[in-house]
This record gives C-alpha cells, sequence and structure tokens, in this order.
C-alpha cells in the first residue's frame, strides 16, 4: 500500500517536494545547519539530493513529505530507505532556522508517524540522530522513541540510534 | 502506467520508473558505466536513479525510458537532462548492457531530439561523450553532431568531448 502523498496537521501541509523547494533547502544544504546530516552539500549536490528525495517516492511508494507552512516549503520529514532490505530510517530536518523551537518539527513526524503506523500499518523504523543535535534527540524522545545501543553505519559515524515501534509510547 | 510521450519504429518513450531499475542498475554498477558517471555501488547508483526520477519532478523534463514496442522490454534511457551544475542542456542516452549494437540509441535520440525541440522549446542541446567511447560518439555521428573542440566537458578539466547537435531550425 502506498502512503499518501498529502497529510495535514494543524499548522503544516506535508506534501511532495517540488522545484519551488530548491533555493530553500539548496540554503540549508550550504548552511551550518546541514553539519548534523553529514553536510555540508553544494548546490549540484543538493539538487540530486532533492531529486533523489523525489524519486524515493517512485521507486518505494512511500518517501519524505515537505513540511510546507503557508505555501512555503521549511522542512521535510519522513522515511527513507535507500536499500528496501533495511528497516525503513525515520527522518526530519527544518531547513529554515525561523522554523525551529515552535513545535513544527515534532507536529510534523506525529502526524507521519501515525499515517505509517496507524493506516498503513508499518510496525517499525530506525532513528539516527547525532548526539550533539540535542533539539533533533528531543523530537526524538517526544515522537516516542527509544534510544538503542546499535552501533552507527559507516556513512553516519558517531550517529544514535533510535527505536520506533507501533504502539509504542507518543 | 506511464503515458507514451514520443514513438519510433521499435521503441516507446515514456517517463521511467521502477521497471527501468534493473537494467539501469546493471549498467551502473558495471565497468561499462566508466562512460556514464563512473561505475558505482548499489546504494549509489539507487540515489543516482531516484535522482533521474526528481530530475523529471524539479525540471518537467528528464531522460525517458525506452520500452520496445513489441514486448515492452526496457532496454534504456534516453532524453533532455540539465541537473544542476551543467553548463548546457543535453540530450543523453544509456543503453543497458546485452541491448547496445541495434541501433536503438540513435533511433530514439532523433525522436527524442524532436521532442526536445518541439514539446520543450529548445534552441539547441549538446552530448557530453567520453573521448574513448566510441559507441556513442558513433551515434553523435549519426544523428550529425559536431564536435565542438573549443569547449570542455562538463568542467575545466573534464575530459568529456562536446557534441553539438544541428540547431532546431535546421534539424530535419
Amino acid at each position: 500500500m502506498t502512503a499518501a502523498t498529502t497529510l495535514t496537521t494543524d499548522r503544516l501541509t506535508l506534501r511532495l517536494p517540488q522545484a519551488a523547494d530548491l533555493p530553500t533547502y539548496t540554503a540549508f544544504c550550504a548552511s551550518d545547519r546541514s553539519r548534523f546530516v553529514t553536510g555540508p552539500f553544494d548546490a549540484v549536490q543538493a539538487f540530486n539530493k532533492l531529486c533523489a528525495m523525489v524519486g524515493h517516492w517512485t521507486l518505494r511508494g512511500f518517501g519524505r513529505y515537505v513540511m510546507d507552512l503557508g505555501g512555503r516549503g521549511i522542512g521535510h520529514v519522513g522515511p527513507l530507505a535507500m536499500d528496501a532490505r533495511d528497516l525503513p530510517e525515520f527522518t526530519w530536518t527544518l531547513w529554515d532556522p525561523a522554523a525551529e523551537g515552535q513545535g513544527l518539527a515534532t507536529e510534523a513526524a506525529l502526524a507521519v508517524k501515525a499515517h505509517l503506523f496507524d493506516d498503513l500499518g508499518w510496525t517499525e523504523m530506525i532513528v539516527r540522530i547525532q548526539p550533539e543535535n540535542t533539539a533533533s534527540c528531543r523530537i526524538a524522545e517526544r515522537i516516542g522513541a527509544v534510544l538503542t545501543e546499535a552501533e552507527a553505519p559507516d556513512w553516519f559515524p558517531g550517529a544514535l540510534t533510535y527505536r520506533l515501534t507501533a504502539g509504542g509510547a507518543a | 502506467m506511464t503515458d507514451v510521450i514520443a514513438q519510433t519504429e521499435r521503441l516507446h518513450l515514456m517517463r521511467p520508473d521502477a521497471t527501468d531499475w534493473p537494467g539501469y542498475q546493471a549498467l551502473i554498477t558495471s565497468p561499462a558505466a566508466q562512460y556514464a558517471g563512473g561505475q558505482k555501488t548499489l546504494s549509489q547508483a539507487w540515489h543516482a536513479f531516484a535522482g533521474h526520477q526528481g530530475h523529471w519532478a524539479l525540471r518537467g523534463f528528464g531522460l525517458m525510458s525506452l520500452r520496445t514496442r513489441d514486448d515492452t522490454r526496457s532496454v534504456g534511457m534516453v532524453g533532455a537532462y540539465y541537473p544542476e551544475g551543467w553548463p548546457e542542456k543535453e540530450l543523453g542516452w544509456l543503453l543497458w548492457p546485452g541491448e547496445t549494437g541495434q541501433g536503438f540509441a540513435t533511433e530514439a535520440a532523433l525522436a527524442a531530439r524532436a521532442w526536445v525541440y518541439g514539446t520543450l522549446g529548445w534552441a539547441g542541446a549538446v552530448s557530453y561523450i567520453h573521448p574513448d567511447n566510441a559507441a556513442s560518439i558513433a551515434v553523435a555521428d549519426r544523428l550529425g553532431c559536431t564536435r565542438d573542440a573549443a569547449t570542455r566537458g562538463m568542467s575545466p578539466d573534464d575530459a568529456a568531448f562536446v557534441y553539438r547537435h544541428p540547431d532546431a531550425g535546421v534539424t530535419p
């Protein structure tokens, strides 16, 4: 069953990435904010990454949504499965620093989590976060993710691994 | 089922989808990919393939899947490629292992060129080809391209040859 391509929360529309998101996403990739997600990335890499974010939907039937606040993309949120044999990784990122501190990422993550677990019947995802990214660690805890002892993958050294399961605390 | 964008004697050209992944993966993870951006690991290839899907979403055009009209087999991709960082709009082609040597690239590229000039309104196009890629250079020759020796490839230190297609106004 494929995921809904649009979800709505109190304040956000969650929709597919589109060309209009490119400037904000590119600015995020070039900024210090991307240091927690193996950045920074130049404009060419940003284009390719946003392309792949869209293409993931085509190939897997699910993927990452853009958090749209009043017509403007401010971040992305959703499951990622580069390799179909692995557990999907649940991700969220606020591109725009002005969007921080208002609970928007938590609101978006809860909506996507509910759709995947409650509507689609998914049972488990993992979350990977750099320990210095304390704001993101707090979001993981708020949405019910539980810290595990799993080792970081080669591509993301030092990352903490959380486990998010259906029926867990939220 | 994706809509057919253009057709040739033997092929349908359409937006790519997961059907094209096995062929793309076989090519891009093989040594033959040295002429197509370099050999990649499986996960790098998946990222690049997803990127071709996303190119359509962000640009409104991209490489098209080539499906044989007789058995709907995917044999490669041909079409319009203009990612961030590309100096000029490219008409590109890729054929999967085992599908070369049958004239599919030339046949499809002619139709794709008519599409980029007619539907997309491009005024011209280039193809970036590795100097050792004799098969692709032969395709460019058959398409009436001329090598632009004054222009380097995708960057000043890039080895690719730039083949310039006849402009939109003069294409037969």
